[in-house]
């Protein structure tokens, strides 16, 4: 539940916030702008890049069908498990939204070995950490457990435990029910909630990735048969990868996953195949009502490309481009050049279906027509010109030199090689991957630019005060209004 | 260039750790500070890290909100906006440009208490991060439509954070009710109106008492040759004159005399939270890593008391947060809860009241006092996994403490602690005259939103 947006006490306010989720004209048309971004380019830049090699994990397929990667880096004491079972809210059925999501949240409710406080005080007295979610927009399931290496054995039994031996018991089940139902009530009151919800209808149309949330009919509805169902029928190896990183020796700890994981009985499963995403649907605007707020939040965006398409890396390139950072278009134009806003940006999505990309800012509500003429011109301008050479050298450059940083996050490489797997991309993917950046040329990248950025076919959702943001909408297109319980407005 | 000291002795590098040792003998690795002063009175902390070919770079900032009067609240924040928007060889926007296309990360952030600029890069930027900060340390380019540009961006900033949030003015007033010094007492982000306010000359002035090198302190780690990287720092930094010290601000609190207490109502929340918040004294006192203690029995975990009671048995709220804020100057213990629609924020309260009455009577157990040990422990071993984060937390560490080496000790604070000490700081802090008590409750709207007009 993404309610904690403030921090307490000492709050730490930072230049900016890079957007990781989803999350009228009082001033009229800027003409000349006032402050606009300078290059001087009198500081020292070193023009190499580092080559790096990615460190690669150990693979290996255990005979129940479960795949084991095993990463190892030696700096801390720390060793972290992160297990991805291949089904999530996508595999929900069309009249239980959330039933994964309840599977994976009662994971740690209690198992045959322990009850919920008992796996509290056994997680906590280690001072690990163990975490199960299946989130919405996803089809994937990820129970993770890591913690000081002394405990790894401990940490590994506890993860097992939770994913292999739930029982949901019911006076926890009871318990789950009312908090998820009070969940369901204060997210509506989340403008990103609304923002995201409301686009992902307005993108995925019928599609299983149109569902963002349950409700309080599926919430209530849940019993114990139904989460054990779902758990006996996709908790099985064959469907997951198991991912290792930190200080640990890969023989060692394919021992340690025999031990608690080898008795884990496969099955096949027939997963219902997802299909394509529907044709996509005529540009409009939907506007969520929110009395009160004193910003416009603007989603704007379409469907994406599917993670193991080649097209893929032209996405990455157009949208580190348009809006991947504070030194990216929709950034320096609406925040540093206009002063609409304190973030602009986009991003893209990656998953077995053509997941969506969206532009996402909030503005002060004065200037919503401002900020959607911004938008509108920015999207307008990477299709219609070419992007400049420099600036999308800038962009590839960026890309590749980024992969430095991450080698001293064991997690975030182990992260790289399990996208390999979960995607079935080539094993040699992030070798070739500077390549494969060093080819979206300029020609490439309007080509994507043109077919993401499809203007015909934009869904753009604007969350605000509908009394003071209607009529300035209505200006870009059909406006469709809702409230904040996802209710048609006339 | 005076040598103050290198701490330390231990190799950074870990060998692999199988079977051996206990979790009880498992320590903090230590880290090797190279400390050394600048004749300008810049302050330089290196620490090698060979684990991967970058480094991180902090510059923290003698001066956060506390350094704020009346009628310029925001305003060091807002400044640290400024020092984005172009000094005298670095463009506005260039700085993100930079970094961010030369594969880096970067931020800024300000807080009651300081201000740092940080940046991660690969090692072979080392010049480009010192250029920058250094450049922007000498002289600003501050011109009236980038200030303009700023407050602007600064006022969506709380916006986005706190007027368009539930709860938003809940957590600005709660520190407001608590404290009654100036310092702590206003919001770091500020008034709008002080923001409207700010002028060029307010700029000017703050940057020339507070941003000199003897004000600041540079942390750099990461893959980096001391010998070598000190020679780049006094390439950059050696000529910057230093300027008279700032002015030292009174942070001490007044007595207090009874519990402080107010109610919102709010028409941006669904449900109702409760926050307290009992003053506890600076964050190198003596008492404060057994407040630490409590914090984390109350509150870490769902193994924690307050979790349990308050979520598991009563089903009072969706979740809790605890948190000792480790400050300068005298802190404030917070405890919130996000209560289920319905629920009366003094139901909540009465339980929260009793789990610290609980503690004062009994203590904590010594099972209890063993696990915040062990996640302490782990909490302050996993922070080290970045050397940014490394960087940033000892900046802090000597603006805040004037102890670069507690990065290294805090563990061995913590585990001093004992049960007993616990106890004793629940009774003395965790009571009604140091209490400031805020509840925040859904307010009825006045029109239906499904009217449509």
């Amino acid at each position: 539940m993404r309610m904690k947006i403030l921090s307490l006490g000492l709050v730490t306010l930072t230049i900016f916030c890079p957007t990781t989720l989803l999350r009228a004209q009082g001033e009229g048309q800027h003409g000349a702008s006032a402050s606009k971004v300078v290059r001087l380019g009198r500081a020292p830049v070193s023009k190499d890049i580092l080559k790096v090699t990615l460190p690669r994990p150990v693979v290996t397929k255990l005979p129940n069908g479960l795949t084991l990667l095993v990463l190892e880096q030696h700096k801390l004491p720390t060793v972290a498990f992160s297990l991805r079972i291949q089904s999530g809210a996508m595999t929900d059925p069309k009249d239980m939204p959330g039933l994964a999501m309840f599977t994976a949240d009662m994971l740690k409710e209690g198992t045959t070995h322990r009850t919920s406080s008992q796996l509290a005080s056994d997680v906590d007295n280690i001072g690990s950490s163990l975490n199960a979610s299946a989130r919405f927009s996803s089809d994937s399931t990820q129970i993770s457990a890591s913690g000081l290496v002394t405990n790894t054995d401990r940490i590994l039994e506890l993860m097992s435990d939770a994913t292999l031996n739930p029982n949901f018991p019911q006076d926890e089940l009871e318990k789950y029910k009312k908090r998820q139902i009070a969940n369901l009530e204060q997210q509506r009151s989340d403008p990103d909630f609304l923002g995201e919800e409301r686009f992902r209808h307005a993108v995925y149309g019928s599609f299983p990735a149109a569902v963002f949330a349950a409700t309080r009919e599926s919430v209530s509805g849940i019993s114990q048969a139904q989460l054990q169902a779902f758990h006996d029928r996709y908790y099985v190896p064959s469907n997951a990868i198991l991912g290792v990183a930190g200080d640990v020796k890969p023989s060692e700890i394919k021992d340690l996953v025999l031990k608690y994981f080898g008795g884990w009985k496969d099955h096949p499963i027939d997963k219902a195949k997802l299909g394509d995403v529907p044709p996509p649907s005529a540009f409009k605007i939907y506007l969520v009502d929110r009395p009160g707020s004193v910003q416009t939040n603007i989603l704007a965006g379409d469907y994406g490309a599917r993670r193991a398409d080649a097209d893929y890396i032209s996405l990455v390139v157009m949208n580190r481009v348009l809006g991947g950072g504070p030194q990216a278009r929709l950034f320096l134009n609406l925040r540093e050049d206009k002063s609409y806003t304190y973030g602009a940006y986009s991003q893209i999505g990656d998953d077995t279906y053509r997941a969506a990309w969206y532009a996402n800012t909030e503005v002060r509500t004065a200037v919503t027509d401002g900020s959607m003429h911004e938008l509108m011109y920015e999207f307008n301008r990477i299709r219609d010109q070419q992007v400049p050479e420099n600036e999308l050298d800038e962009s590839r450059h960026a890309i590749v030199a980024n992969f430095a940083l991450s080698l001293e996050q064991p997690q975030r490489l182990l992260n790289y090689w399990m996208l390999v797997q979960a995607y079935g991309l080539p094993q040699d993917y992030w070798d070739r991957y500077p390549e494969h950046v060093a080819k979206v040329n300029q020609e490439v990248v309007q080509t994507a630019a043109k077919k993401y950025v499809d203007l015909a076919h934009l869904q753009v959702v604007c969350v605000g005060d509908r009394k003071q943001i209607e009529d300035v909408l209505k200006k870009y297109g059909p406006v469709e209004v809702y409230d904040a319980d996802g209710k048609r407005m006339p | 260039m005076r040598k103050l000291c290198a701490l330390g002795a231990l190799p950074t590098l870990l060998l692999s750790l199988t079977a051996g040792l206990t979790a009880a003998e498992l320590r903090l690795p230590a880290l090797n500070l190279n400390d050394t002063k600048l004749e300008n009175g810049l302050r330089v902390i290196i620490v090698v890290d060979h684990t991967a070919p970058i480094f991180g770079i902090d510059v923290a900032y003698n001066t956060g909100s506390r350094n704020e009067r009346p009628g310029r609240t925001g305003f060091a924040h807002l400044f640290e906006h400024m020092m984005f928007e172009g000094s005298k060889n670095v463009g506005k926007g260039e700085h993100f440009i930079l970094v961010m296309n030369n594969g880096g990360n970067m931020n800024g952030t300000t807080n009651n208490d300081r201000t740092t600029y940080f940046e991660s890069l690969p090692k072979n930027q080392l010049d480009l991060a010192l250029y920058l900060e250094s450049d922007r340390m000498r002289a600003l380019e501050i011109t009236q439509s980038n200030l303009d540009n700023q407050r602007n961006a600064v006022q969506e900033e709380r916006r986005l954070g706190i007027d368009n949030q539930p709860y938003g003015k809940a957590f600005l007033d709660i520190d407001n009710l608590a404290y009654d010094n100036f310092a702590y007492k206003h919001s770091t982000i500020g008034e709008m109106s002080d923001l409207n306010a700010a002028n060029l000359q307010d700029v000017q002035d703050f940057f020339r008492v507070y941003y000199a090198p003897n004000n600041a302190v540079l942390t750099l780690v990461g893959d980096l040759d001391p010998a070598e990287t000190m020679v780049k720092v006094n390439k950059y930094f050696g000529g910057l004159p230093a300027q008279t010290a700032p002015p030292a601000i009174d942070l001490s609190e007044p007595e207090h005399y009874g519990e402080r207490s107010e109610t919102i109502m709010d028409p941006l929340a669904r449900a109702p939270m409760l926050a307290m918040a009992y003053h506890i004294p600076q964050g190198d006192a003596p008492d404060f890593y057994a407040i630490q203690v409590l914090e984390h029995v109350l509150g870490a975990g769902q193994s924690s008391r307050l979790y349990q009671h308050l979520v598991k048995d009563k089903q009072f709220a969706t979740e809790v947060q605890v948190q000792a804020d480790k400050r300068r100057g005298p802190g404030l213990f917070y405890v919130v809860a996000f209560l289920r629609p319905g629920v009366k924020p003094e139901d909540a309260e009465k339980v929260v009241r009793e789990d610290i009455a609980s503690v004062q009577k009994d203590g904590i157990t010594n099972q209890e006092l063993e696990k915040s040990r062990t996640q302490f422990l782990r909490e302050n071993i996993q922070s080290r996994q970045s050397d940014l984060f490394t960087a940033i937390q000892i900046g802090d560490d000597v603006v805040n403490f004037s102890d670069p080496n507690l990065i290294n000790t805090v563990v061995d604070k913590f585990d001093a602690v004992t049960a007993d000490q616990v106890k004793n700081a629940a009774q003395k802090y965790l009571i009604d005259t140091g209490l400031a008590v805020v509840w925040d409750l859904p307010a009825p709207h006045a029109e239906k939103s499904a009217a449509g007009k």
